[in-house]
């Protein structure tokens, strides 16, 4: 009587909303290289980012999906909007690629998936693992028990030099963009 | 089968309710996969409909508020005419913003234009969800609130930057960059402030940030921590006021520069979107500000018995609310009190002030946990 096509799927609900995230994940990529105007692509690849951390959300990873969604949409994609406002011609010409570039891109996105597919596919427990995993495997004390431990599971070490990278970095950025004493005085004598 | 449930006392009765209900059905169609999945979506529906009615709901009585306050501040009345003092105004112009003509202007990026308005709204609905309102009145408990909040705090941005790009015109375009570049800037010492009471709470549940809170006033974070408690408070206040765009730093508008910033070729639907979006995050940065500051739901108990069973047989969602509406009255008079600053005097404010205090506050509120003082 009740039809039994969805609720045949081994776990349901969870079932049902990766293919919708998956599929949503595909035509967003799919339209942020196809459309012509490069703002709207960029608001197509937040899109992308964004489902991909539901898909996260969907294997209990929370805190990669938050990252995810606070490093890129709330980082590097704003930057990359700032970016193109600031310096590309909108609006003046749609930009248009040449046939060997799109076999060249083509090639590449085939190799990708064959590459990650080689890759993932002999991972043991690929589909039960998530299911079987402790419910507060992932859960952030945990995650951050484990990502700021000193014992030899932890990542004290690597996450510190990342630390002072990103420091550095951020000093380097500064000291590229101030102005010189020079440059005042400069302009003050103007 | 698995189905996602709605944990939460109001979802245990509802699944307890279906079953109930399910067996006047004819038997054929019972079965514990349908209970379950119905369950689901009553409570689905239970949630939507309780963060639209609170976002909604509150956007009318808080543009009234802004009305009177700003009046009051200087020496006028108000709306005083359509209905006693004026209570009907807000309700008339929400009709008549609700049935103009839409329109873009032209050469206009339609998609992103009207795009741009929605993803405003993302993240004051998805941070109202998060905010414990009651012991039993919350929408989604989840275990990392502070987080989510800090990272959908991003699409704000995005919304601004976009509806000023797609509007075509100058004024727009000027006033989205100058909000974006505000807004990101902001963002971090508000993210800053949201982990230093992460740090002192021990968790970034919102719901067990406020039971730590749980007491007499000098149990709440803001007193509980001397000093750096009240110093966090008020840096989370300037933050947010500049996080929210809302005067004085409300550069993004800054009518008699901009003729109105990035919103300026909006009108109809879409421009009611920005201001409810703004109205939203109004409340929903007050009661963040209630829920990490000042104890959450609970009374101001002040340790004399008599007074605080008194105090504590007001249910805890009315003073929520009281203390809601107590900062958002304090956002409005800062508004209309303090003038706006220049763009590079609120820039060299967040990162050669603000930031370097945050920082500072930070370690400091490392070295009482660690003292254990």
């Amino acid at each position: 009587m009740f039809p039994d096509l969805p609720l045949s799927f081994p776990m349901g609900g969870m079932d049902i909303a990766f293919y919708v995230v998956a599929f949503v994940i595909l035509m967003t990529a799919v339209c942020c290289v196809a459309v012509k105007n490069i703002l709207q692509s960029a608001v197509f690849l937040i899109f992308s980012f964004v489902t991909t951390a539901i898909l996260y959300m969907l294997m209990h990873a929370e805190f990669i999906a938050l990252a995810q969604v606070m490093v890129y949409v709330g980082g590097v994609v704003i930057f990359v909007v700032f970016t193109i406002l600031l310096t590309s011609h909108l609006g003046e010409d749609a930009f248009s690629t040449k046939m060997p570039r799109i076999f060249t891109a083509f090639a590449l996105s085939i190799a990708f998936v064959f590459v990650m597919v080689k890759c993932v596919l002999p991972t043991p427990d690929l589909a039960s693992g998530i299911v079987n995993s402790p419910a507060d495997y992932s859960s952030l004390q945990n995650f951050a028990l484990r990502l700021l431990g000193n014992d030899p599971n932890g990542f004290i070490i690597p996450f510190e030099i990342v630390s002072v990278l990103l420091l550095m970095t951020l000093i380097c950025a500064i000291t590229v963009a101030r102005r010189s004493k020079e440059d005042i005085e400069e302009e003050a004598s103007k | 089968m698995f189905v996602p449930s709605v944990t939460h006392p109001i979802g245990d009765f509802i699944r307890d309710l279906v079953p109930r209900v399910a067996e006047y059905l004819p038997a054929s169609i019972q079965s514990e996969d349908l209970n379950s999945v119905v369950a689901f979506l009553i409570n689905a529906v239970i949630c939507i409909v309780a963060v639209c009615i609170v976002n909604i709901g509150s956007a009318p009585i808080l543009i009234y508020m802004e009305r009177k306050v700003c009046a009051h501040v200087q020496c006028r009345l108000g709306p005083m005419r359509l209905g006693w003092h004026g209570t009907l105004q807000t309700i008339a112009d929400v009709i008549k913003m609700l049935f103009k003509e839409v329109y873009a202007p032209s050469g206009a990026d339609k998609l992103m234009f009207y795009l741009a308005p929605l993803i405003v709204l993302i993240a004051p609905f998805i941070v109202c969800a998060l905010i414990p309102f009651d012991k039993n009145l919350v929408v989604a408990d989840v275990s990392m609130g502070i987080p989510l909040i800090i990272a959908v705090n991003g699409f704000g941005v995005l919304g601004i930057l976009l509806g000023g790009w797609s509007s075509n015109n100058k004024y727009s375009l000027l006033g989205a960059l100058r909000s974006g570049a505000q807004m990101i800037s902001y963002e971090i010492s508000f993210a800053m402030i949201l982990l230093f009471v992460v740090m002192i709470s021990g968790s970034t549940n919102l719901m067990s940030i406020t039971m730590g809170q749980e007491g007499t006033i000098f149990d709440w974070w803001i007193f509980k921590i001397p000093v750096l408690g009240f110093i966090a408070f008020i840096l989370f206040f300037i933050s947010s006021t500049a996080e929210m765009n809302r005067a004085p730093f409300d550069i993004a508008e800054a009518e008699q520069e901009l003729t109105g910033g990035y919103h300026t070729e909006y009108n109809g639907t879409p421009f009611a979107m920005f201001y409810l979006a703004e109205y939203i995050a109004l409340i929903t940065n007050s009661a963040l500000a209630t829920t990490c500051f000042l104890g959450g739901f609970f009374p101001p108990c002040i340790g004399i018995a008599a007074v605080d069973n008194v105090l504590n047989m007001v249910p805890g969602v009315v003073w929520f609310f009281a203390k809601i509406y107590f900062m958002v009255w304090c956002y409005m008079m800062v508004r209309w009190t303090f003038v706006r600053p220049r763009v590079d005097q609120l820039m060299d404010f967040e990162w050669k002030f603000l930031l370097p205090v945050n920082l500072v506050l930070l370690v400091a509120g490392a070295a009482f946990i660690a003292l254990g003082l």
